[in-house]
Formats: C-alpha cells, structure tokens, sequence
C-alpha cells in the first residue's frame, strides 16, 4: 500500500496539496469520463453507419460495374484502355472539412466537380456514346457513396485514436492517479499520526523522567527529613515518625493522577 | 495538411478503374506524368508493384484524399493494409465486377467487429 | 443470269458461311442460356452448340466474363481467317474492305498510346486481331501526323483516308484523334460503299449498299447525338464527319449537322421511315443492333451474294455481345436485365 504512492514530506501542507490534488482528479475523472461517453456514442453511431455504407457501397458498386457492361455491349469493344490514355484531369475531386465533436476535429470529405473538364467528352462518339454517358452519371454518385463512407472511415479511425487516448487516460486517473494521491493522503495521516503518537510518547517519557526525578527529590527530601527526624529523635523522643510514612504513599497516588 | 488533399487515387482491376476514371478521378500530374491510378492485371501484376503503388499513394505523394482499392487486391498486401492505420489518405475498399464485397475481409471492418468483441 | 458463275469464285466460301451462319445460336438457345445460374452452367449449355468444347481447358474457378468473350472473339476471327483465305479477286478485296474499320481502331488506338509513350506491347496486344498489320507496331515511332502518314500509314490500304484529315491536326492530342478515328471511319464507309456498288456483281451490291447505309446512318446519327454535350465539334467539324450516303443523305444528314438539340436532331431522322421513332423509347443502341440484325437476316434470304459474309461477321458479333452480356447478367447477378440480349434467328 504505502508502495504506491508519491514521494512526499508528510506535512500538513502537502496534505492541503494532495487533497487539492484529489478533488481535481475526481473533477477530471468525470469530465473525460463524459467526453468519451460522448465520443463513444458518436462512435457507436459511426460505426453503425460504416456497416451499412458498407453494404450499400457493394450494391452501388455492382450497379456502376453493370453499367459498364452495358457500354461493353454497346460500343462492342472495351473501352479500358481508350479511357485509361484519355485522362489527364481530375474532374472529380475532394475537399476535406472539419467537423467538432466534443472537442475533436473529424475531417469530412466533401466532393465536388469541376464542371470545365471532361477529359471523356469524345469517348464513344461514333457508338455508345448515351451508354458511356450513363455509366459516368452512374459511376459519378458512386464514388459519391465511396466518398461519403471515407469521411465516415476517416472519423471512425481518428475517432478511434481519441477514444482510446481519452479512455486510456480515464483509466490512469481512475485507476492510477486517484489511487495513488489517496494512497499519498493516506500516508500523510497516518505519517502524522505517527508523529502525533510520537508526540505524546516523548511527552510521556518526559512525564517518566519528570517523576523519577519527583521520586527521586521526595526520597532525598524524606531522607532528609528522616534524618533530621533522627537527629531530632536523638535529641529527644520517637514522636513523629508514624506521620511521615503515609505522607510519601499520598504523592505517589498524585502522581499516578497525572499520568491517566 | 488537410487542404492539399483532393485527389482521389485507385488500385484497381481495369473495369473498376475505368469506371472510375470515367467519372472523373483520373489525374496525371502534368510535371511528373505520375498517374493516380494503377491497372491491376490478373496474374500479371506482382505483389511487389502492388506495395509499390500502394505506398506511393499512401506515403510519397501527399495530394491524394481517398485511397480506393479492390478488395481482391488488397488481399495480396493484406498486411499493409491492415497495418495501415493512418486517417489521411483514407484507405477504402471497394468490390470489383468478379469479386462481390466480403465484409469479412476489410480492415477496417475488422476492427469495427474486434472493438465491439464480436 | 448474275448467278451463273458465282460458284465458280465463291460457290465454297458461301458453303461455309452459310454453315457457320446455321451455327449461330438460335432463340431457344438463348433462352437455355438465360436460364443458367452460374458461368460454369453457361459454359455447359455453350458445349451443345456450335462452340463445342469451348472452354473445356478452362478452370470453373478462372471463368470470367472476359475469358469468355475472349475465347468467343478467337473464334470468329479464326472462322473469318479461314474464309478470307478461300477467296481471290473481287471476294478477296471485300473482305479486306471489311478489315479496314477494325485497322481504323487499331491505328487510332496506337496512336494514343503512342502519345502517352505506353509500352508498345501492352498496346499491340490490345489490337484488334482482325485490324492487324504488318506496319502496325511501327506506328509507335511517329510524333505528328504528316510523319505518320509519310512513313507509314502511305502503304497501308488506309493511306486514300488520311488525306482527308490534314487541315489541322499538326499536333496529335486526344480529341484530335477521336476526331480523325470518325474522319477515317467516314472516308472509309464512302470508298468501301463506292466499292461495293461499283465492283461487286449483283444481287450482292444491292444489299450491301443497304447495309452499309445504315452503318452510315447509325454514325451520323449517333455522332450528332454525342456531339451535342461537345463544344469542341462545331456544325462545320461535323459535316466532315457524318458520311455523304445512307438514307439520311442528303436532306436529313444538312439537318442533323444544323441541328444543336435533341428536338432538332429527332425530327430530322422521324423524318426517315426506318429509324421513325428510334430516339423516343428505349435505348438508341439496341433499336440499331435489332434493325442491324434484322437486316443481317434478310441478307441470307439471296442467294448469290458474298454479302452474306458481312451478314454472318454482324450476326456473329452481335452473338458474342449477346453472349458477353447474358454472362455479365449471370455473373453480376443482375438476373432482369439479362433478356435484353437480341436475337433473330
């Protein structure tokens, strides 16, 4: 137990400090803990909707892959390689623009055409050409839904990263920092405890040697009397030694007061 | 590092890109003549030239958005693809006419069904 | 009396077009195929025609659509081979009349690959087989037109047509090829039409020139219809590229070259009794397969005629279109569509 923990001077204000310390990890326990609630949600929800871009992106794609047939069955030649040698611009492109979701930032492609190119434009011209046509409208919303599910994938994988960071970090907290501050806080108490105990045992002691000494000076002083009693006695009669003798037995219980 | 990014690179068998490049993707850099699409052929295409594209679309170039592959493709490199972890450029995969999609297979599906523990 | 000595030049060629043309597949057929469920089925139900072993070395496994229009293509061009060298004279001359179109393609497809300095194998393995010739691989040295026609094209049977294209093409680029690929292909269908009117004995000049005229017409058609979301092709570009003959020609083919919408262009060709109506339903392309085939048909009705050999290559071809298409269907599971094959025999 006393393993885990942070090397401190057990004062009282480190303890101010710790439990200051405590207070903003339990503050920041729950704080992130509801971020990545929220990212999870919203991860949750991300996810769901991959699957099923995924499964629409297997129809979208047989159909555009179809019409490619049909062109195949019109022009009555492939026209791969026609196409592969006519490209030199992109018409179709991709912007990326962010989006904030509990603090961070998904990129979100947008696509978008740049309507003065058509690098196709001849392609079929002399037959075919209405299929080549329609394949492009076709193949153009397919790529759409490709783009659409990248944003998706793209938040999925940054969302991904940030929701294992922010959970890796709830983690520490939980498990890690909380634990060991309260371990700290604990150490520090029983630490001053210890002093405390310490404290009243040296006062104790003192208490000891102060009545060893209190003992020792009443013998003296009865010894003294004991022998001026003596002297007293010589000079005339064993009057008084009977008094003195309860007198000593009577200090001793004080004493004993003092210490309970 | 976003904003640079707006092209849309394929690896593809030679229907798939032709039905991609008719829609409009297909750039060739007028400097370099460097193509952002590669034509997969069956049996004659080799796994390296496959990485080799791959990695320059993924790594080299840096104006390419979205990464389209063929998911039969992607099975050759399989290990870089699930390796890939990267948001830009994002890595998709696509079916192609000859081989319907799997979902099984896609890397990222993959990891959707491990986080979920299915 | 034309037919008296037919037999003597083509009596065994017309044999064997006429056998091959027994060969094509028949409307039960296809509705066999259309009943299949996978590639493999298809190439079963294939194995009972006239393809016979067709694709027995092939693995299920490895089937595809473009395994199976490749094996289908070898088989004409090895058919078509066999004929052409049956023949002498004037039959001889037909069908290398007939190769022309394809070697069009291949130049025009050499040409752009020449421009993006491709591989040169991997473009001449894209050739079409019946459009080769021997000069064709050393089209890849040419840069500009003039030099292409000077050392090359100028011994091949295409080089009359290239002298029509010289005005403006110094430099080669994309649209400039697409454009003299439809230069071509015009000056091509005009000679190849002047031929077959002046040179081939009756009945075949007859339909020929018939089917030639809808060749004809289903370019000017179909070029004044794609070129309408073109600005590159003005109407003076335009009448350089649809063919002087056919049935639009004159009046209607003035119209079509005028015209710059759909409305315009529509009315000018309800205004020919064949194609009335062709733009208002269904897909413009397979109206032209079905009068093609239609006509292809009637061509075998006379006898005679070496026109059945053009008659049989459509026929043939349109087979392999139909057959690509039905195993696309299959393939793709597109089950729907997979009716709308065209067949006529």
């Amino acid at each position: 137990m006393s393993g885990n923990r942070e090397q401190v001077f057990p004062t009282r204000m480190t303890l101010g400090v710790m439990k200051t310390k405590l207070k903003g990890a339990n503050q920041g326990y729950s704080l992130l803990k509801r971020k990545s609630e929220a990212l999870t949600k919203r991860f949750r929800d991300i996810t769901k909707r991959i699957d099923d871009a995924k499964q629409k992106m297997g129809r979208v794609m047989q159909t555009a892959a179809f019409s490619l047939a049909e062109v195949q069955y019109a022009t009555g030649e492939n026209i791969g390689y026609q196409v592969q040698e006519s490209v030199s611009n992109a018409r179709f492109k991709v912007k990326a623009r962010q989006e904030n979701v509990s603090g961070v930032y998904l990129p979100q492609f947008e696509s978008y055409i740049e309507s003065e190119i058509n690098d196709f434009k001849l392609t079929g011209l002399g037959r075919g050409g209405q299929q080549v046509q329609r394949a492009k409208e076709i193949y153009s919303k397919a790529v759409e839904t490709l783009v659409e599910l990248a944003s998706l994938q793209t938040a999925f994988i940054i969302l991904d990263e940030v929701i294992k960071v922010t959970n890796r970090r709830v983690n520490a907290i939980e498990h890690v920092i909380i634990p060991r501050t309260k371990n700290t806080i604990d150490y520090i108490n029983s630490e001053l405890d210890e002093l405390d105990r310490e404290e009243f045992y040296r006062l104790k002691k003192v208490q000891e040697k102060k009545q060893i000494e209190t003992e020792r000076l009443d013998a003296e002083m009865k010894l003294k009397r004991e022998q001026m009693e003596k002297e007293e006695a010589e000079k005339g009669i064993n009057k008084t030694t009977s008094s003195a003798q309860p007198a000593t037995d009577l200090v001793a219980d004080q004493e004993d007061d003092v210490i309970f | 590092m976003a904003e640079k990014r707006n092209l849309i690179a394929v690896i593809a068998d030679e229907d798939t890109t032709t039905g991609l490049l008719l829609a409009g993707i297909g750039q060739i850099t007028p400097e370099t003549q460097e193509k952002n699409f590669f034509v997969y052929h069956e049996g004659k295409s080799s796994k390296e030239e496959i990485l080799k594209a791959f990695q320059d679309f993924t790594e080299t170039r840096d104006d390419i958005a979205i990464l389209l592959i063929n998911q039969h493709i992607a099975e050759h490199i399989r290990n870089s693809v699930d390796n890939y972890t990267n948001a830009f450029p994002a890595i998709l995969e696509i079916p192609s006419k000859d081989h319907p999609y799997d979902p099984e297979k896609d890397s990222v599906l993959k990891r959707v069904r491990r986080l979920f523990g299915e | 009396m034309e037919g008296v000595y037919f037999n003597i030049d083509n009596g065994f060629v017309e044999g064997v077009v006429r056998g091959y043309r027994n060969g094509l597949l028949t409307n039960n057929q296809y509705i066999n195929l259309t009943q299949c469920d996978t590639l493999e089925d298809l190439k079963l139900q294939l194995s009972s025609t006239d393809y016979s072993n067709f694709l027995s070395s092939v693995a299920t496994e490895n089937l595809t659509t473009t395994i199976i229009q490749t094996f289908l293509s070898d088989k004409l061009f090895n058919e078509f081979n066999y004929i052409k060298d049956q023949t002498s004279g004037i039959t001889k001359k037909f069908m290398d009349y007939i190769t022309y179109g394809y070697m069009i393609d291949n130049v025009a497809l050499m040409i752009t690959g020449t421009i993006h300095e491709r591989n040169k194998a991997e473009i001449l393995q894209r050739c079409h087989p019946l459009g080769w010739f021997d000069t064709l691989p050393t089209l890849t040295v040419a840069t500009d037109l003039q030099s292409l026609y000077d050392t090359v094209l100028i011994d091949t049977p295409l080089a009359p047509y290239f002298l029509d294209c010289f005005d403006n093409a110094d430099e080669l680029d994309d649209l400039n090829i697409e454009i003299i690929k439809n230069k071509l292909y015009k000056a091509y269908l005009q000679d190849f039409n002047n031929f077959v009117t002046e040179k081939l004995p009756a009945p075949a000049n007859e339909i020929m020139s018939e089917l030639l005229a809808f060749e004809a017409d289903r370019r000017s058609i179909n070029i004044s219809l794609n070129s309408l979301q073109s600005d590159d092709i003005d109407s003076n570009l335009k009448r350089q590229l649809l063919p002087e003959f056919g049935k639009l020609y004159p009046i209607e083919t003035n119209r079509l070259i005028e015209a710059n919408d759909f409305e315009l262009i529509r009315t000018a060709i309800n205004n020919v009794q064949e194609y009335k109506g062709i733009l208002d339903s269904g897909n413009l392309d397979d109206h032209f397969y079905k009068i093609e085939m239609d006509l292809c048909r009637d061509a075998f009705t006379q006898q005679f005629s070496v026109s059945v050999i053009w008659a049989w290559m459509k026929s043939k071809e349109q087979e392999i279109r139909n057959i690509t298409w039905i195993a696309e269907c299959i393939a793709q599971n597109q089950r729907e569509r997979i009716n709308n094959y065209i067949s006529v025999y």
